[in-house]
């Protein structure tokens, strides 16, 4: 194919360069004049340039577009891993590529050991022939497999068929958050409930010390019934040679690390916890409330930015505000300003509220419940009974008795209504308790206040004639005092904070 | 062609990078990822560029010499795959399932001849090895005219012309 036209043309190229470009410049009939003169000395040269410039004329686009836009499947493709389509791998049937990343392909296959549809996914060799990698991965695959969440895929296995290794993992049928970001803008609510998932998988896996290391829109499948799977988790980092130190991409290991997605002191190759993995959740945060990536998508020069920046330079204020504020701490480069681990980032996002208002934390901030509520019930039966006996006692105080009583039943009124209130609401509808909570205590502090001075100062006029009864209210007095400075406080910090 | 950057070891060194960038990219222009949106390929080798540099500002003398560098790389690793995908058609084997088939590829995509193409490439180098360089960092690197110009320290003027003799020979040699 070299051919006779090359051989010619390496006579004399710089001729041929020469009057190509003359004849460029010119229009059609020009060049026709030209080459026509150029014939009458080099018939072979004009021959040559007349072919060159109908191929220019008629090339197009030819070249114009970089070569990874002309191929990309070039790129993209892991041309190493053979297709495994029907076969059989050990006890599985492979019965259709499902997805194919960095990490090799991955296949939906029956498991006929135990009759069940599992995803699986063929690792790379470089992880396969290393052994170090492989024990590694064994470790994590392990730790991973204990993880057991509605929003995390678990992994079932890790097998090894002829010196391949292949990662069998609970089988996942949706789309990649990545594919319905491209798609479309989800509205709010959806947004939040999909963080809230998310966040809630999270928490999961932190608080077995399991973190994800590679959180990205494509590790996150959303189902047809509208729940998220987190897949991968723990264990893909260790999927991709080179794991241990900064992630250098190789040629070889086709599992690439995910710069937009990583963690400024991932990038920099220190040990990482959970906070990468927070780290990542702002960012898929951002680019689902926002609808673009918060250091510009694949513009490695922002990544470089956010390695110096403190605080990320986000181009937009997310809606709704309680939102912007949680996602702009999970991007802080420093982690230590960040959230500490799913649970903190869980409980603030079930802050947010639908409409976007911040409510306060709802029902499952109480914990411990039981003493909250005995306290309550406890109080106001020690009113009760008390604003009883003064009722009944009320002529030892002489002509102001009933003047005391009245002051005291009024009092005794409001906060046993109050206190009651709170326990009824906490049983039928602990979402709002802490609001309630927040608007009647001032109301129950003053009024228990005046109630336990107007005790306390009928048990000592009493004392003497009438021993038994102050006796009664010094000590119940005392009580409420001791319930009001030190026992209430610590039963709702244990219960409610 | 066997320029002298691509036999140092930066070479080596940069390419995993260069490569998992473009790689992405690819990939995002696979799936159709980012409609609308045209790829910035001289915009990533030049990030690429200021990220590397950032690690160790000695090795590279200058973005242009970055940008030669990336440009071959990219051409070693686009054969590459291009052959090894060539001996996996050619050696047959179980019929294949992979979005070769499924996702809907630029038209020229399919018809594109890239082992074609840098054999003719090297035909044109031994013809002039100058404007075999203006192609590799052009269509390899994704270089325009003036970086290209910058690169190899030539008018962009000359780089034009070369461009479009260069483009017109391998165009009637891919015909052949």
């Amino acid at each position: 194919m070299a051919g006779a036209g090359a051989s010619a043309l390496s006579t004399d190229w710089a001729r041929v360069g020469a009057l190509f470009d003359q004849a460029l410049e010119l229009d059609a009939t020009g060049r026709e004049r030209l080459l026509a003169q150029a014939a009458e000395r080099d018939p072979a040269l004009a021959g040559e340039v007349r072919a060159l410039l109908r191929a220019h004329d008629t090339s197009g686009g030819f070249l114009e577009r970089p070569a990874w836009a002309v191929a990309p499947e070039l790129l993209a493709e892991a041309p190493d891993d053979g297709p495994l389509t029907g076969s059989r791998v050990g006890p599985y049937r492979i019965q259709e590529e499902i997805g194919r990343g960095g990490m090799g392909v991955v296949y939906a296959a029956r498991d006929e050991r135990l009759g069940r549809t599992v995803a699986l996914k063929v690792l790379p060799r470089a992880v396969s022939k290393d052994a170090k990698a492989r024990e590694r991965l064994a470790r994590e695959a392990r730790a991973a497999a204990a993880l057991s969440h509605p929003g995390i895929a678990t992994v079932y296995a890790l097998e090894e068929f002829d010196g391949e290794l292949y990662l069998a993992s609970e089988l996942v049928r949706g789309t990649t958050l990545r594919a319905t970001l491209a798609d479309r803008r989800l509205p709010s609510p959806r947004v939040l409930e999909i963080l809230r998932q998310l966040a809630d998988a999270l928490d999961a896996a932190h608080r077995q010390g399991i973190v994800h290391r590679d959180l990205k829109p494509e590790n996150v499948l959303l189902t047809a019934d509208g729940r998220i799977k987190v897949v991968d988790f723990g264990i893909a980092r260790s999927l991709t040679p080179a794991s241990d130190g900064p992630p250098v991409l190789t040629l070889t290991g086709t599992a690439l690390g995910t710069p937009g997605y990583m963690a400024p002191e991932q990038i920099r190759g220190e040990a990482v916890d959970a906070r990468a993995d927070i780290f990542a959740f702002g960012v898929i945060a951002y680019e689902l409330a926002a609808g673009e990536h918060p250091f510009g998508g694949s513009d490695p020069a922002s990544l470089v930015e956010r390695l110096v920046a403190d605080r990320p330079p986000l181009s937009r204020t997310l809606d709704p505000p309680a939102l912007d504020t949680i996602v702009r701490r999970c991007l802080r480069a420093d982690r230590g300003d960040r959230f500490a681990s799913g649970v903190e980032l869980l409980d603030a996002l079930r802050a947010v509220a639908d409409d976007g208002s911040v409510m306060p934390p709802g029902p499952l901030v109480i914990r411990n419940a039981w003493w909250w509520k005995f306290h309550q019930v406890a109080v106001a039966t020690l009113t009760i009974v008390n604003t009883v006996t003064l009722g009944v006692r009320k002529a030892y105080l002489g002509a102001s008795g009933s003047w005391v009583f009245l002051v005291v039943l009024v009092l005794a009124t409001i906060t046993t209504t109050l206190r009651l209130h709170l326990w009824f609401v906490s049983q039928v509808h602990p979402a709002s308790l802490l609001a309630l909570r927040g608007r009647v205590l001032r109301w129950i502090v003053l009024c228990e206040a005046l109630l336990v001075t107007a005790l306390l100062a009928t048990g000592i006029a009493l004392a003497g004639p009438h021993d038994a009864t102050a006796a009664q209210f010094v000590v119940s007095s005392l009580l409420l005092l001791l319930s009001l400075l030190v026992i209430e406080p610590a039963t709702t910090r244990a219960s409610l904070s | 062609m066997a320029e002298a950057s691509g036999n140092r070891p930066e070479l080596q060194a940069l390419l995993p990078d260069v490569y998992a960038e473009l790689r992405r990219l690819a990939a995002h222009y696979l799936r159709g990822e980012r409609p609308g949106q045209t790829l910035q390929p001289t915009a990533l080798v030049h990030e690429a560029y200021l990220k590397l540099q950032k690690d160790r500002p000695e090795r590279w003398q200058n973005r242009a010499h970055f940008c030669a560098i990336a440009a071959h790389a990219m051409r070693q690793v686009l054969i590459e795959r291009a052959r090894a995908r060539d001996a996996l058609k050619r050696g047959g084997g179980a019929p294949r399932v992979t979005f070769d088939d499924e996702l809907p590829a630029p038209a020229e995509t399919r018809d594109f001849d890239m082992l074609a193409l840098d054999a003719a490439l090297e035909r044109l180098a031994a013809l002039d090895p100058g404007q075999a360089r203006i192609v590799e960092l052009r269509f390899f690197g994704g270089l325009s005219i003036e970086e290209t110009a910058e690169a190899m320290e030539i008018s962009p003027a000359t780089v034009k012309r070369h461009w479009a003799l260069a483009r017109a020979w391998l165009a009637r040699e891919l015909q052949r």
